[in-house]
């Protein structure tokens, strides 16, 4: 039993890492734009959709696949920042509410669309089992984890030593600030916003080798669940989000260990609506920096 | 997008007269329609007419108190799933399962809306979204009440009582019978959305949307009201989901999809939040006009997400606004012969 649930608790942390990875672009594009991105589960599907396809039509090995994957992402983005998000700065909340389920609508049906509604089965990826610490799981979980550390890592590093960390955060604490000091905020919108959804793209396709199955509306759930990690984080803190996606991760493991799987998915939504009605800003914060 | 709504500078004083003859035409066309279209057309209507009742809760809650809700899928789903759980159970009739859908899901909103409005932007935007996820858990896993995924099929369809007939009853199992009735719940819907919002309890709430605080210092007591309006978006959409449950006569966890809750919401901002004909226009343009094009859903989805943007960047406002210029603008041009006429005169 003891076994059993160290097991969990392992398997718990690695899906963290992913939630933790796809919430710090959410976080960050919040940061910026006081908006939540209602679509930011829609790159997540978009990157794995684009791996899938290349390693399918293209038979490219999976190495390959992660990084066409991620720039296709990246293009799309791109687009929709230059059309969309930039225009969001300093507007009301409902038109980022309102743009950004425009776009999820728009990007999820538009693959389901080009490819059918159906699963497919994701083919790649680092599958062979490993020991570790008496446990048999396979390598792409231990390169999920690791990347998810390097990632933080660097993004730390990004935001705190950075020209672009530092417009980041300046953009973050106070708009108009910036635009007397010259800083070109549609562009750091514009870059933190590729920077997020890129994450979010990588993430899936790390996972995919793990969930095996992609389908279009995947992007929805992990919308929602992004949702209760960045408030449990704390609205914009990225180092809260490390620790909140983890603690999410493991807690829906346990209870899909020990409850049943079928409960896994209500742990996120429970977790938000406690979260929103008990602690609004965060486990960390004091109070609301937003 | 701000929702505030510009004051119309001197109406003409034909304008409510040219309104509601715009009003009373395009009534008079609906009920016309079953003599002239073929039944495809008016599934279309029916589908649109249903959609207007959910549309009107949101529009109650969204335009006339300013909160975004997701939630109003769950409310319709709920409605759908009482309706059909009582007609199974007890064979409850129509009309009582119409107006307990409603009851129930005002009833539900009470426990979610209490917590749900002690939050503001987005973070209530946030929570509704969870309540649809968690009414989409509930009707899968709750296998004994809802049979999962199954879902519950052979509702029966409404039979009406005449009155002073005594047990004589009109069974609704055409196309054109399903019509009027529909259109009857959903004009009489429509009448009590427009009594309401007249009353001095609808100047209150739109002095909520706009100030909240202001409101709450001139004595309004600004979080009763929140809740009723709240409980009353739940209630129009629990009409709905009655209706729908008796016209499909299946219903299953997918009317807990997003799917409904953002078709609500481009009929609401497309058509002109806080405006009354702005729900009504936004159900005929893009339910019965999608339905009637046979557009699939996922393509229905792209189309909705463009117009969202739309909205956003251009027309935040709807389309009622272009509408009712072109109403002032007839209304002007009468009024100027009539002056023209005067003169010469």
């Amino acid at each position: 039993m003891g076994n059993f649930i160290f097991e969990q608790i392992i398997n718990g942390v690695i899906t963290g890492s992913m939630y933790a990875l796809v919430a710090a672009g959410m976080t960050m594009i919040f940061g910026v734009l006081r908006a939540i991105n209602f679509a930011h589960g829609e790159y997540y599907m978009a990157g794995t959709f684009a791996a899938w396809y290349v390693i399918e039509k293209l038979a490219v090995p999976y190495l390959v696949a992660i990084i066409l994957g991620v720039a296709i992402a990246a293009l799309i983005a791109a687009i929709i920042g230059r059309l969309v998000m930039q225009r969001l700065v300093g507007s009301p909340f409902q038109a980022g509410v309102l743009a950004t389920i425009g776009i999820s609508l728009i990007l999820q049906n538009a693959v389901i669309l080009a490819f059918g509604g159906g699963y497919k089965v994701f083919e790649g990826g680092w599958i062979e089992p490993v020991e570790f610490f008496g446990i048999g799981m396979a390598q792409q979980r231990i390169v999920l984890i690791v990347a998810a550390v390097a990632i933080f890592a660097a993004l730390e590093w990004m935001v705190r030593k950075t020209r672009m960390g530092k417009a980041i955060r300046a953009v973050s604490q106070n708009i108009e600030c910036c635009q007397v000091n010259g800083i070109d905020v549609e562009s750091v919108v514009r870059r933190t916003f590729l920077l997020g959804t890129a994450l979010a793209a990588l993430s899936g396709i790390l996972t995919a080798p793990v969930n095996v199955s992609v389908y279009g509306g995947m992007g929805e759930s992990i919308t929602l669940k992004t949702f209760a990690v960045i408030v449990m984080g704390g609205m914009g803190n990225v180092r809260g989000t490390l620790v909140a996606g983890m603690l999410l991760g493991v807690v829906e493991s346990l209870v899909s260990g020990l409850i049943g799987l079928q409960y896994r998915d209500s742990v996120g939504f429970i977790a938000l609506l406690l979260m929103l009605m008990l602690r609004p800003h965060g486990l960390f914060s004091q109070k609301a920096r937003f | 997008m701000a929702i505030t709504l510009d004051t119309p500078h001197a109406p003409s004083p034909r304008l409510p007269a040219v309104r509601w003859g715009a009003a009373g035409t395009a009534l008079v066309a609906l009920a016309l329609a079953p003599l002239v279209l073929d039944s495809y057309y008016l599934h279309a209507l029916i589908i649109a007419m249903i959609f207007l009742l959910p549309a009107h809760g949101l529009n109650l809650i969204l335009g006339y108190t300013g909160m975004l809700s997701l939630a109003q899928g769950v409310f319709f789903g709920l409605g759908a799933y009482a309706s059909a759980l009582l007609s199974m159970h007890f064979g409850t009739p129509f009309v009582v399962n119409l107006f307990a859908a409603a009851g129930i899901a005002a009833l539900i909103a009470l426990p979610l809306g209490i917590p749900a409005l002690r939050l503001r932007t987005t973070s209530f935007v946030m929570c509704t979204l969870g309540f649809v996820v968690i009414a989409q858990m509930v009707a899968k896993n709750w296998t004994d009440l809802t049979r999962g995924d199954m879902g519950l099929s052979g509702i029966a369809r409404p039979k009406l009582a005449i009155p002073g007939l005594g047990d004589a009853t009109i069974a609704i199992t055409q196309i054109p019978h399903y019509f009027y009735l529909i259109l009857a719940v959903a004009l009489l819907a429509t009448l009590a959305f427009v009594a309401l919002i007249r009353s001095p309890a609808g100047r209150c709430m739109v002095a909520i949307r706009d100030n909240e605080t202001l409101a709450e210092s001139l004595g309004i007591p600004t979080w009763s009201y929140k809740l009723i309006v709240f409980m009353l978006s739940a209630a129009f959409a629990g009409l709905g989901g009655s209706l729908y449950a008796h016209y499909e006569t299946v219903v299953s966890p997918l009317v807990f999809q997003m799917y409904y809750s953002n078709t609500i919401l481009i009929i609401v901002l497309g058509g002109g939040v806080g405006r009354v004909p702005g729900a009504i226009i936004g159900s005929f343009l893009f339910v019965a006009v999608t339905e009637a094009l046979r557009v699939t859903p996922e393509l229905r989805m792209i189309i909705y997400g463009f117009v969202l943007l739309v909205l956003v960047f251009m027309f935040p406002q709807g389309i009622a606004p272009l509408l009712e210029r072109a109403t002032e603008w007839l209304s002007r041009l009468g009024g100027k012969t009539d002056a023209n006429a005067e003169k010469q005169a």
